[in-house]
């Protein structure tokens, strides 16, 4: 008997009554508040290391945590809180959003799940530049989903560029097709959970690079080699087919949005004073807003007050209930 | 046991509860030779199992045959998803290959919107459908473990349901290497309208109109 692994069901019929995209201060904030207040609630997050706090490695100027503390742990300090209330956290990437329908629709790798509130809170690591070569050879090499593209790449020998947890895990996805996997680490360390990063490192067909940076995907047609510049020496050239590229920048995380919400000309969402979009029902907080400094204690304060705003929106309160415990 | 997890038939039991009108699953299929073949038309009998307004024809494949001509099937296993009843409406909806992983969902949403008799799409999408005056041939590559892909072929697949101009299949990229390989699909989901242009990723509706405008200019 074949697996056909049948999925992308709404496993979830009964509809949650908030759910948060992005697990960082401002989503963790907002389902600690959302929790408690007995709203059932769902968190949807691509990985601890998705986000800007959670690549941060010492802090301690968060009130009330002395530190220093690295962002990461911070985060799962926050999602513990909300997790004891009941919040519930999934690991996975939204791939797309019915904002209009009743409820509304959130679709992610795992299934589609519904939601009477919505509250985005993905942050502003999105990429602003591309590298010379990945926009013509996008679907001819380059890629930016191994689990969809792996297939294609069997026994050939491919480059995975990127520091998160989810290019370490589409790393290890890799490696059973493919000949080898060069993983191109722009940063001096590995930013992965230990588990993750070790399993990666000590694996026998993946070659990890530290200090790395890509600086062209080569190929006429197809990919057929990615330019890199190692931390010392001058630039190589790695005879790869494949080129899967996770890496970060500053924009606004938007695109699972599909344009049902405008951005401004930054790439932010705009908002009114409750954090609520044009959408009713729909908040928006934290680095998707160009509102204010990308501190985690500002973010964390936005994710409580969409969380109050969400509460209004479902019990159809006039006023916030003010939560002194 | 079957392909269908208890769990996964109780809730398209009570989805299917909505279908307003009968639907059909013609599959074609072969018992020898097809990788696939008995799982897509197994998968079809146990969806058809769950409601009564979901019907599954299984036909034997052959290239030369009066069904392949009919429904213009060309390579198995292949579904086409119709509108049953007195007078049965097919909208060019085709699924090449299982529509196992993500894309058995979009098996699910075809049927719902078949029976409901409606694409969903917005009314401005509706209006530009509309105005197709040529053949639109679309073929959405596929593979199973794409979470991206399902929003591709639904599309396309509302998008034929529109104009009947229009047809839609999806392309399991894994099961059939030598389209694969002529269409350079390297990666998924890619859109090919009309055999030359071409289109990667989920695409927005007015991203995939505007493409097909270029392929039909």
């Amino acid at each position: 008997m074949v697996s056909l692994q049948l999925g992308g069901l709404g496993n979830q019929p009964e509809a949650y009554d908030v759910i948060i995209i992005g697990g960082g201060p401002a989503g963790a904030s907002a389902a600690i508040y959302t929790a408690r207040a007995d709203l059932r609630t769902l968190v949807i997050d691509k990985g601890m290391t998705a986000g800007a706090l959670g690549l941060t490695e010492k802090i301690s100027n968060y009130p009330g945590v002395p530190g220093p503390i690295s962002g990461a742990e911070l985060t799962e300090i926050m999602r513990q809180q909300a997790t004891s209330f009941g919040a519930e956290f999934l690991t996975d990437k939204v791939v797309g959003v019915d904002l209009q329908s009743s409820p509304k629709l959130v679709m992610a790798g795992t299934g589609s799940f519904h939601t009477r509130a919505l509250i985005l809170a993905t942050g502003s690591m999105g990429r602003t530049n591309i590298v010379p070569g990945e926009e013509a050879l996008l679907g001819r090499g380059v890629s930016y989903c191994a689990t969809c593209d792996g297939a294609f790449f069997r026994d050939q020998q491919v480059a995975v560029i990127g520091n998160t947890d989810e290019a370490l895990e589409e790393t290890l996805f890799l490696t059973k097709f493919v000949e080898s996997v060069d993983l191109i680490v722009p940063t001096p360390t590995l930013k992965a959970r230990p588990g993750l990063a070790a399993e990666v490192t000590e694996h026998s067909t993946v070659r990890v690079h530290l200090g790395m940076r890509l600086k062209e995907i080569l190929g006429n047609g197809h990919v057929d080699g990615v330019r890199v510049q190692p931390r010392i020496g001058d630039d190589a050239v790695l005879p790869v087919k494949g080129a899967f590229v996770y890496l970060q920048g500053a924009k606004p995380i938007t695109d699972y949005l599909g344009g049902q919400l405008a951005t401004n000309d930054e790439g932010c969402l705009t908002v009114d004073r409750d954090l609520q979009t044009a959408i009713p029902g729909v908040f928006a907080v934290g680095d998707l807003l160009c509102s204010h400094m990308k501190q985690a204690v500002i973010t964390a304060a936005d994710g409580v007050i969409a969380a109050t705003g969400v509460e209004r929106y479902l019990r159809g309160r006039k006023e916030a209930r003010v939560d002194w415990g | 046991m079957g392909l269908l997890a208890e769990k996964d038939r109780e809730y398209l039991k009570n989805e299917f509860q909505a279908l307003g009108r009968p639907v059909k699953l013609v599959v074609f299929t072969q018992e020898r030779e097809c990788q696939y073949c008995r799982e897509t038309r197994e998968l079809s009998e146990e969806l058809a199992e769950l409601s009564a307004q979901i019907a599954v024809d299984v036909v034997t494949f052959d290239p030369d045959g009066d069904a392949a001509r009919q429904y213009n099937i060309d390579k198995i296993p292949a579904i086409a998803l119709i509108a049953d009843g007195p007078e049965p409406v097919d909208y060019g909806i085709r699924f090449y290959g299982i529509p196992s992983g993500y894309e058995f969902s979009t098996l699910i949403e075809g049927i719902m919107m078949v029976a409901a008799g409606d694409s969903g799409l917005p009314a401005e999408l509706k209006k530009q459908v509309a105005a197709i005056d040529k053949p639109v041939h679309m073929q959405v590559f596929i593979t199973p473990t794409c979470p991206y892909c399902p929003q591709a072929v639904h599309l396309a697949h509302q998008l034929a349901m529109e104009n009947p101009n229009v047809k839609a299949d999806m392309v399991e990229a894994i099961e059939f290497p030598h389209l694969s390989n002529k269409y350079n699909v390297m990666g998924v989901p890619r859109t090919v309208i009309n055999e030359t242009y071409h289109l990667e990723g989920a695409a927005p509706g007015a991203m995939v109109l505007d493409k097909i405008a270029e392929a039909l200019a």
